[in-house]
């Protein structure tokens, strides 16, 4: 089990060259060079070379991603072409926000979505059950976009309930941490209850019921644990889809967080915020992974001792 | 007895202190919010080309020159100016008493180290391009005079010096290397916070030079790509004042009594690049029927909801040396299709042409246009950063792109003609060295432009650039389509904001109530 944790482990820096390299490679690949962004169509080719010089793009891309990648292993990610601020500082003044989004919109989707998953499985063809599953196609299918600009235009200049804008108070947060929560609530609830159906077919739950156990200690310690297993992988596998959800809300309700960021550098070609956000995102999503595959040997004693 | 003064003056000093302890809240700096589109791309007004930021910085900074809001040139931080006959050599005389923020003193040396930090070619600045191409040297003669050089006469020299690449910067905070994230200029606001992802707030520069009571105590800058939430923004309070509106909202603004709108002329032309290197738009024929072919009415009601008039020059219809008179091609489809079938297009062609993602519409409403002519436009939507690269190819790479039109703007405002001219349609400005996108090559059209740069007279010059304008037209390089109206919109009891054609919103001298 140890061993199988620190292989995992180890297995992590050869991740993150892998991923730097393909970010670095990529987003040189995109056509429209930062230089002629950055200096503006009114820019002369002498001008625009200059600013390929200035920025280092003159030379040939293994030879940057060695600048780069001796760098950023002393801490290192450059500035941003853009604020002209150093990316790490750019990172972690932005990361709370989106972690703290991301954390919020897990928990509701979790707390929704788990009980209406179980409910559905638990009247099996009835009315809950259309319900939720209608809910649940409703809130996979909606452009998270459009929902928060929705949500926006009735909650804030409608009814003025909430604030619109930024992240200035506690209030702040509801909005952008509902719309995000939609997404992961709909495939955590349809997960949950097909996850719930199948285990409540299985020999033991009959077998726990024909000892006389309460409904509910069947379905809540019997049943779930052991349903759990495939919710918490799908939970670890979509937070990249989480992150991918917030660099929209971010943009869409101004929130200070490293989606937003994300938006924006690739507007403007800032090369080297898109190679650190993209590597702290990537470092994030595997992380969660991670916890979650010890999360599943916790749950589930087979994958420990094999 | 004695005591109760005492105590009297014991609670008197409570409540004084309680007082005091809610000061702040009571004295709360009256901030003017504005909301734009677009994020700034620099703090230092230097390395940056863009509207919206220029926008944000002007607060912050100066120029030499500057201009009212009738677009009059007048002096900023140069008192007075002369010129030799030529042209060549300017001797500005400096205000006196200007401080940088950093407390830097402002002088002859100082705006020498700032016009010099753009002649660097090391440097690489994003606004040296303009200034470089016609300037030559800038030294101080003494403490509050400067002598500008130039390699050739240019007929926007003040109002350049003006626009950002004039505006002067502290060259202590410049050789430090912190301009591009801490704003450090002259003008009656200096940066208090820059939040990368959140805002830029601006608050007033007690030591400014000028009237230190205009405007409110502090300006606060946020951005937003999503034009729905800048009218949202709006709608709420959270914005005072909104740059630019869109057209889209534009009625449903102008229906609120909370709301203000404010329309004027603006400077961006609209217009079709057509590739005069590629087959048949070689042939000016053909050119010329698609403008005739091209309903500019009927865009600007579908594109711009009206908030446009159709473009009839090159120019801006508020550029100096516009000619209203000029006849633009009005739309007759059987003109054109007389046309073509002289060009020997009879039964028409297919070409393609290249848009950015926002104007996408006009790509696809021209395709409905042209398509009685047999024209097949295929419209090309990009991403901007990918759309740069296309439109601004050379011949070859446009060729083997298959690129033959590309729909784009210029907005060269009120700094005249030259500045739309000569990038747009001077043989030298051939893509990607300047925007000729379409290859345009007239040598007749190419020494009017030269001789008009050198002429100190405007009127005299404007004749010229009259002459090259019905040239133009006659050889239709492109397809005129609009020039937008700049929209910006204020919540009720803003006042002072005003808008430089192009998009520009002043807002130092604004108060709200």
């Amino acid at each position: 089990m140890q061993t199988y944790f620190l292989r995992k482990l180890a297995s992590l820096p050869l991740i993150m060259i892998g991923v730097s390299l393909l970010v670095f490679f990529a987003i040189r690949a995109l056509p429209g060079e930062p230089a002629r962004v950055l200096a503006g169509p009114e820019a002369t080719q002498e001008a625009v070379d200059a600013m390929t010089v200035r920025l280092g793009l003159d030379r040939s891309v293994p030879e940057q991603y060695l600048a780069f990648a001796t760098n950023a292993l002393q801490g290192d990610f450059g500035n941003s072409i853009r604020s002209n601020l150093p990316v790490l500082q750019e990172i972690t003044d932005r990361l709370p926000y989106t972690l703290a989004l991301a954390v919020l919109a897990y928990l509701l989707a979790i707390a929704i979505g788990v009980p209406a998953g179980m409910a559905a499985a638990m009247n099996r063809n009835r009315w809950p059950d259309y319900l939720v599953m209608i809910l649940a196609i409703a809130g996979a299918s909606i452009a998270n976009f459009w929902l928060a600009l929705m949500a926006m235009n009735y909650f804030s200049v409608e009814l003025r309930w909430l604030p619109l804008l930024g992240a200035n108070s506690w209030q702040s947060y509801i909005l952008p941490s509902v719309t995000l929560a939609v997404l992961p609530t709909a495939v955590i609830a349809r997960m949950t209850r097909s996850s719930m159906i199948e285990v409540l077919g299985q020999d033991y739950v009959r077998t726990a019921r024909a000892k006389g156990l309460p409904a509910r200690k069947v379905y809540w310690s019997h049943a779930l644990r052991n349903a759990l297993i495939p919710i918490v992988t799908i939970v670890g596998l979509n937070f990249g889809g989480l992150i991918g959800g917030a660099v929209v809300t971010e943009s869409v309700f101004n929130w200070p967080g490293i989606g937003r960021l994300m938006v924006d550098s690739v507007r403007y070609r800032d090369y080297p915020v898109i190679q650190g956000v993209a590597l702290v995102a990537v470092f994030g999503v595997v992380m969660v992974n991670f916890l979650a595959e010890m999360l599943i040997a916790f749950l589930n004693p087979r994958i420990r001792f094999e | 007895m004695k005591f109760v003064p005492i105590n009297r003056s014991v609670l008197a000093r409570i409540a004084v202190a309680g007082v005091l302890a809610f000061s702040p809240s009571l004295a709360l700096a009256e901030v003017l919010n504005v909301m734009q589109s677009e994020a700034p791309r620099s703090m230092d007004p230097g390395d940056q080309s863009a509207t919206f930021t220029n926008a944000l910085l002007r607060p912050m900074f100066e120029g030499l020159t500057d201009r009212d809001s009738n677009q009059q040139i007048i002096p900023r931080l140069a008192t007075e100016w002369t010129a030799d006959e030529a042209g060549l050599v300017w001797t500005f005389k400096l205000r006196e008493g200007v401080v940088f923020h950093d407390g830097t003193p402002f002088n002859a040396e100082a705006a020498a180290y700032n016009f010099n930090r753009h002649l660097d070619t090391n440097r690489g600045l994003a606004a040296s391009g303009r200034l470089r191409t016609f300037m030559e040297s800038a030294r101080a003669v003494d403490e509050y005079t400067l002598e500008l050089k130039l390699k050739s006469p240019y007929p926007a020299f003040l109002a350049l010096l003006s626009t950002q690449a004039g505006w002067q910067v502290s060259p202590a905070a410049d050789a430090a290397g912190t301009l591009g994230s801490a704003s450090v200029g002259t003008g009656p606001y200096r940066l208090a916070e820059y939040r990368s992802g959140e805002y830029v707030l601006e608050e007033k520069f007690p030591d400014y030079w000028g009237d230190k009571e205009a405007g409110e105590d502090q300006i606060r800058w946020t951005w937003s790509s999503e034009t729905s939430v800048l009218n949202m923004a709006l709608q709420t309070g959270d914005a005072d004042v909104i740059n630019p509106v869109p057209a889209a909202f534009a009625r449903q603004i102008e229906a609120n009594p909370e709301l203000s709108l404010n329309v004027s002329d603006g400077s961006a032309v609209f217009w079709v690049a057509l590739n005069t290197e590629s087959e048949p738009l070689n042939d000016p024929r053909v050119r010329q029927a698609l403008n005739f072919a091209t309903d500019k009415d009927g865009l600007v009601q579908a594109i711009m909801a009206g908030y446009a008039v159709p473009a009839t020059s090159p120019l801006a219809n508020i550029t100096p040396g516009f000619d209203p008179e000029l006849n633009p091609y009005r739309l007759d489809v059987e003109r054109a299709k007389a046309l073509l079938a002289e060009a020997g297009y009879a039964d028409g062609f297919e070409m393609s042409v290249v848009v950015q993602e926002p104007e996408a519409r006009i790509g696809e409403v021209l395709q409905a246009m042209w398509a009685p002519l047999g024209v097949q436009l295929d419209v090309q939507r990009m991403e901007s950063g990918v759309w740069s690269q296309a439109a601004f190819g050379d011949v070859a790479q446009k060729a083997e792109q298959n690129v033959d039109a590309v729909i784009a703007s210029w907005s060269s405002g009120v700094n005249g003609a030259d500045l739309q001219l000569r990038p747009l349609y001077h043989s030298s400005s051939f893509s990607p060295g300047g925007a000729n996108l379409g290859f345009y090559k007239n040598d007749e059209f190419d020494a009017m432009l030269d001789e008009a740069a050198g002429i100190v007279d405007e009127a005299a010059r404007n004749e010229i650039y009259k002459e090259a304008q019905a040239v133009i037209n006659q050889d239709a390089p492109h397809v005129l389509l609009y020039v937008n109206q700049d929209l910006y919109a204020t919540r009720q009891g803003v006042s002072g904001v005003w808008m430089v054609p192009g998009g520009f919103v002043r807002v130092e001298n604004a108060t709200k109530e």
